[in-house]
């Protein structure tokens, strides 16, 4: 391991220098000027960073991607194989043959279809209603925000309770009142991620709340007040002036939420276990990766969802981003 | 500022190449003789999966102590390292992969018995086939083996059994004292119990068919397939296909089905349903004595108000068993004597007896006697263990066995049991071929 | 009052009293309702601390699950102290505590310092680095903990003594801060840093005199999720520090110790929510001390992704 560190320091060093040699002879093209004082303090600057970067961040993200290509078993770290692209047909394989990867893949979509909207939709509601001086206001965002800090282990407990099979859940209890028979929301396949995508709404919005507030300080008031002099309603307002103004931090909050919910994993994992009906990627990749010790395929999962998430995020950027 | 920061970045700089010169020089050890200390003692090292703080780390500490100064005139040291596992499944295994490339692997690990089979498989563990005598090996209720070969022996024993609110007995003139260990009751005696507590207007029983996200399941519900006369693996623990599918285990899970279609139990019963009194059986391991001898004074005042009964028999009787236990590792050390004396010591009736006292646990040896009276929850325990304990399926896929074994029992309420037998089946048959290839 | 409200053409300030008053109370009925939907794990920490083992298995499934065992108060009295007194939580709360404290340190220097170079200097190799933060963003962490781990032991040698710095160390680098600070950092006007160069400042100096004394708000961010991450980080820890020995200090952070709690024998479910009670008290301080900062420091940022 500490030679292949080396050798991939070596690496990264030479497309650095390779990135910085080019910069040097496009400068005049890009009109850009570089002064060897600037760039050096620049350079010492940056040396804590990119030093634990590489070591802590993108090293072990390099070595799991790498073991994409090997037989990895977590039991035989002494014997690791290179098997070129043996996993990557496995995968293709699970999938064609609609086996738990398939429905890893349509759970992870159903997820993110579901959960984005939601909870981008609840927070900026949280962030309208909450933004207004004074006492009540203030007492309510710490409150929308306490299920973002309370640990996760205790939050899915509680829905366990809440949405637990038979009369004595509290969801079906309620439901009782007006007559509804009891369901089992978990271990039913309909009702099972639509739970889960309420229950990751719930916990996550109040950080997007506050990413919105700030959103919100940020637009002038005088837009506002400009529109009401030109007779704007209420959703003029909010379409013209809060939208508008919202813009950027949208699009960082849909960039963001986006890439969390693909790798959703501790809820399905703590609410139902390993089920065909809520597996998600990353609740795959964990299973198989150290619950039956398949590393290299794991990695090999993970590979291709990188390669998804950065695609899809990059078309995001592209669609939304200011001209 | 400028210098402030200067020192700064010196002092990061120099903290890093302090950390990759250390890392450069950590070669140690790597010889094939056994360690020892300055005086020459042989160090022996012992790693736990526990806690050194709790009750269980502290009976372990405490037979380390003694065993050091029983084996201080024959120069054998014992060190214990203690390694809670953790919540995630990771932690202990990364932990010993990771022990086994840097070549710090302790000379004795504590496993759970069903990776027996991959961690042999994997040349983890030591051959101890001859090192542990013949009549040694019967002491004990079950053993660690894979594919004819002796890995490992277990620290202690944690069978399980139907926990009962015998208020609850009483009101519905059910009287279950003829059904023991010795004399267990049939599938139908059984059933007709679980009919009477219906009628009687309580939920009959709690089989823990919602606990499928982790080994609870799987661990409870295993014996009921062993006692139709089901079969979950070949012996050599690469073929599922023709065991796993079955005839007679599709009857073991049909018998569950059953259960649940004819409303004795179900997914809906609240796990702490039995403790308020609303369910009149709960299956559950031992763990549940101290909690109902404690925790529950309101609904179960003495041992008076509950007890235990052992697993129904079908065509054979079957209980569950395996729990953690010791292995001698194949490290770097050529020589296992000291090992040897160290497992032998650890598992003698006296540890075995001191480390159970300590957890309330059944011994795993038979000959470290507890005055269990007969009848008693404990003394069913130990008894059903001694005449039907039978281990979970020895496979190096066994992982993919238990999240499968939770997917057919989830399945069961809706579900046909062939079909999810043989979906079942298919996925653990390609987890085989997939290792045996390996 | 609201902003808004302020702003639409049919305010006037001098409306009468009563109609406001609705509004007023209808605004704040909805939010208790609201708010009670969002802290009810924390009701039911609460509640749940103050109860017998019996009379929590009665509560269970029933809304007496968010409401204190008010008939025997003696039990919460009995739960929190068995807690505090029993199990060395304080040891293991100072050694978060200390964790978090060098972790916010260190974090707010190394990626405000990379934070700042990105946003406001030009040198060659700038667009590689802008590349590596967004991918290293992208990329799933899921299986990299097993070669971190690697590396971490390979660095640290096999001595336990530096375990600590494995706890420390990774945590101090943080990808998603230096994409924040770039972000702040980017919105300071150029005329504040043009000015303390003219007063003869270097970089460095510009940094540390001009730049960090009008980034508090972002500071304060990054500070709270440094610190509410390094307080809720178990697993990792649990991997990589050597478990307690007899009568020394444990290593070990809060939430590894709530991790053992749970397992001893005997323990009841009011004496685990009292544990957890008591350690999400400093979370919840920092967080509203800290609340007014966030907001300005997502703000001011504009956050372009």
């Amino acid at each position: 391991m500490f030679t292949t560190s080396i050798i991939i320091l070596g690496i990264f060093l030479c497309a650095f220098g390779g990135f910085v040699v080019y910069d040097l002879a496009t400068a005049k093209k890009h009109r850009e000027v570089y002064r060897v004082k600037s760039s050096a303090t620049a350079y010492l600057m940056l040396l804590p960073a990119v030093i634990l970067a590489f070591l802590f961040i993108l090293l072990p993200i390099l070595y799991s991607l790498g073991y994409a290509f090997t037989d990895y078993y977590l039991l035989k770290p002494n014997d690791i194989n290179f098997v070129f692209l043996e996993n990557f047909a496995g995968i293709f394989k699970e999938i064609s043959a609609k086996g738990m990867l398939y429905n890893a893949i349509k759970n992870t979509v159903t997820f993110v279809v579901g959960v984005v909207p939601l909870q981008i939709g609840i927070a900026l509601l949280l962030a309208l209603f909450v933004n207004r001086p004074g006492f009540g206001s203030k007492i309510f965002k710490v409150c929308f925000f306490a299920p973002v800090v309370i640990s996760l282990s205790i939050t899915a407990f509680l829905w366990e309770q809440i949405l637990a099979p038979g009369e004595g859940g509290l969801l079906n209890a309620m439901l009782g009142i007006f007559g509804v028979p009891p369901h089992d929301w978990l271990r039913d396949p309909k009702t099972a991620m639509p739970c889960i995508i309420v229950l990751s709404a719930w916990q996550g919005c109040g950080y997007q709340m506050l990413i919105f507030l700030s959103g919100l300080s940020n637009i002038r008031k005088d837009l506002y007040e400009a529109a009401a002099l030109d007779g704007a309603n209420w959703w003029h307002k909010f379409w013209l002036v809060t939208w508008v103004g919202l813009r950027s931090t949208f699009v960082y909050i849909l960039i963001t939420v986006f890439i969390g919910a693909c790798r959703i994993l501790t809820q399905p994992m703590l609410m139902t276990g390993y089920m065909s009906h809520t597996v998600t990627l990353s609740y795959y990749m964990y299973n198989i990766g150290y619950t039956e010790r398949w590393v290299g395929e794991s990695s090999a999962v993970a590979l291709l969802m990188t390669i998804f998430i950065g695609g899809i995020t990059l078309i995001q950027r592209r669609l939304f981003r200011e001209k | 500022m400028k210098k402030l920061f200067t020192s700064i970045t010196s002092i990061l700089l120099a903290v890093m190449m302090l950390l990759g010169m250390t890392a450069c020089g950590g070669d140690n050890g790597s010889g094939d003789g056994p360690s020892t200390d300055a005086e020459g003692n042989t160090i022996v090292k012992i790693m736990f999966h526990v806690d050194k703080s709790s009750t269980e780390g502290q009976a372990y500490q405490k037979r380390i102590n003694a065993f050091n100064d029983a084996y201080k005139d024959k120069k054998i040291k014992a060190q214990a390292i203690f390694k809670a596992r953790s919540a995630g499944a990771s932690g202990y295994e990364t932990e010993l992969q990771n022990n086994q490339l840097e070549g710090t692997l302790a000379d004795i690990i504590t496993f759970d018995a069903p990776n027996t089979a991959a961690y042999a498989n994997s040349g983890l563990l030591h051959d101890i086939s001859n090192l542990i005598s013949a009549d040694e090996q019967d002491k004990f209720y079950s053993l660690n083996k894979y594919n004819g070969k002796l890995y490992g022996l277990p620290i202690q024993e944690s069978s399980a059994g139907f926990f009962y609110n015998k208020k609850i007995f009483r009101d519905a003139g059910i009287d279950v004292s003829g059904f023991t260990a010795e004399n267990p009751w049939t599938f139908e005696q059984f059933k007709d119990v679980c009919a009477r507590l219906k009628n009687h207007g309580v939920t009959a029983v709690d089989m823990r068919i919602d606990a499928t996200k982790d080994e609870t399941a799987p661990y409870l519900l295993y014996p009921f397939i062993y006692a139709a006369g089901g079969e979950f693996v070949s012996e050599d623990g690469y073929t599922a296909t023709g065991y796993y599918n079955s005839a007679a285990t599709a009857n073991g899970f049909q018998f569950i089905k059953d259960l649940i279609s004819a409303g004795y139990t179900s997914y809906a019963i609240g796990a702490t349903d039995f403790f308020t009194g609303k369910v009149g059986m709960y299956l559950s391991s031992g763990w549940t004595i101290p909690d109902l001898d404690n925790k529950y004074r309101e609904q179960f005042a003495s041992r008076d108000d509950w007890g235990l009964l052992p697993y129904p028999k079908g065509t054979e009787a079957a209980s569950a068993t395996g729990s953690w236990s010791y292995a001698i590792t194949n490290n770097h050390h050529e020589d296992k004597t000291a090992a040897l004396e160290l497992l032998k010591w650890m598992t003698s009736a006296e540890s075995s007896k001191a480390i159970t006292d300590a957890t309330g646990m059944i011994p795993a040896r038979k000959d470290a006697v507890k005055d269990y009276a007969a009848g008693s929850p404990e003394y069913t325990l130990m008894k059903q263990l001694e005449l039907s304990g039978k281990e979970r399926p020895v496979t190096v896929a066994y992982p993919t066995f238990s999240t499968t074994f939770n997917q057919i029992i989830a399945g069961l309420g809706n579900g046909d049991v062939n079909q999810l037998l043989n979906a079942a089946t298919s996925t653990l048959q390609d987890a085989m071929n997939k290792i045996k290839d390996r | 009052m609201d902003k808004h409200l302020r702003d639409l053409p049919n305010f006037r300030p001098n409306r009468i009293p009563t109609k406001k008053t609705v509004k007023e109370v209808i605004y704040h009925i909805v939010g208790i309702i609201l708010s009670l939907i969002f802290i009810l794990p924390i009701l039911y920490m609460l509640a749940t601390s103050t109860k017998s083992e019996g009379a929590y298995a009665q509560s269970v499934g029933t809304i007496n699950m968010f409401l204190p065992d008010f008939a025997n108060s003696g039990v919460a009295f009995e739960n929190y102290k068995s807690v505090l007194l029993n199990y060395d939580i304080w040891k293991y709360a100072i050694n978060s505590l200390t964790y978090a404290a060098i972790v916010i340190v260190l974090n707010i220097l190394v990626n405000g310092l990379a934070g700042y170079v990105m946003a406001k200097l030009t040198f060659p190799g700038k667009k590689l680095l802008s590349f590596l933060i967004i991918f290293l963003i992208v990329v799933p962490v899921e299986t990299s903990i097993i070669p971190l781990y690697s590396i971490v032991k390979i660095m640290l040698g096999l001595k336990q003594e530096m375990s600590v710095l494995g706890v420390i160390l990774p945590a101090t680098i943080s990808i998603f801060n230096i994409f924040l600070f770039m972000q702040f950092f980017q919105n300071i006007p150029k005329e504040y840093e043009e000015a303390a160069r003219m007063d003869g400042a270097n970089t460095m100096g510009v940094f540390f005199k001009v730049i960090m004394p009008l980034s508090k708000p972002i500071l304060a961010t990054v500070a709270v999720f440094c610190f509410i991450g390094v307080w809720n980080d178990y697993l990792w820890p649990s991997m990589i520090l050597p478990s307690a020995d007899d009568g020394s200090w444990p290593l070990l952070p809060i939430q590894t110790a709530l991790i053992s709690i749970k397992s001893i024998e005997g323990i009841t479910t009011g004496e685990i929510m009292a544990s957890l009670v008591i350690t999400s008290i400093p979370i919840f301080v920092t967080y509203v001390a800290a609340q007014k900062y966030i907001v300005q420091g997502f703000g001011t940022s504009g956050l372009k992704m």
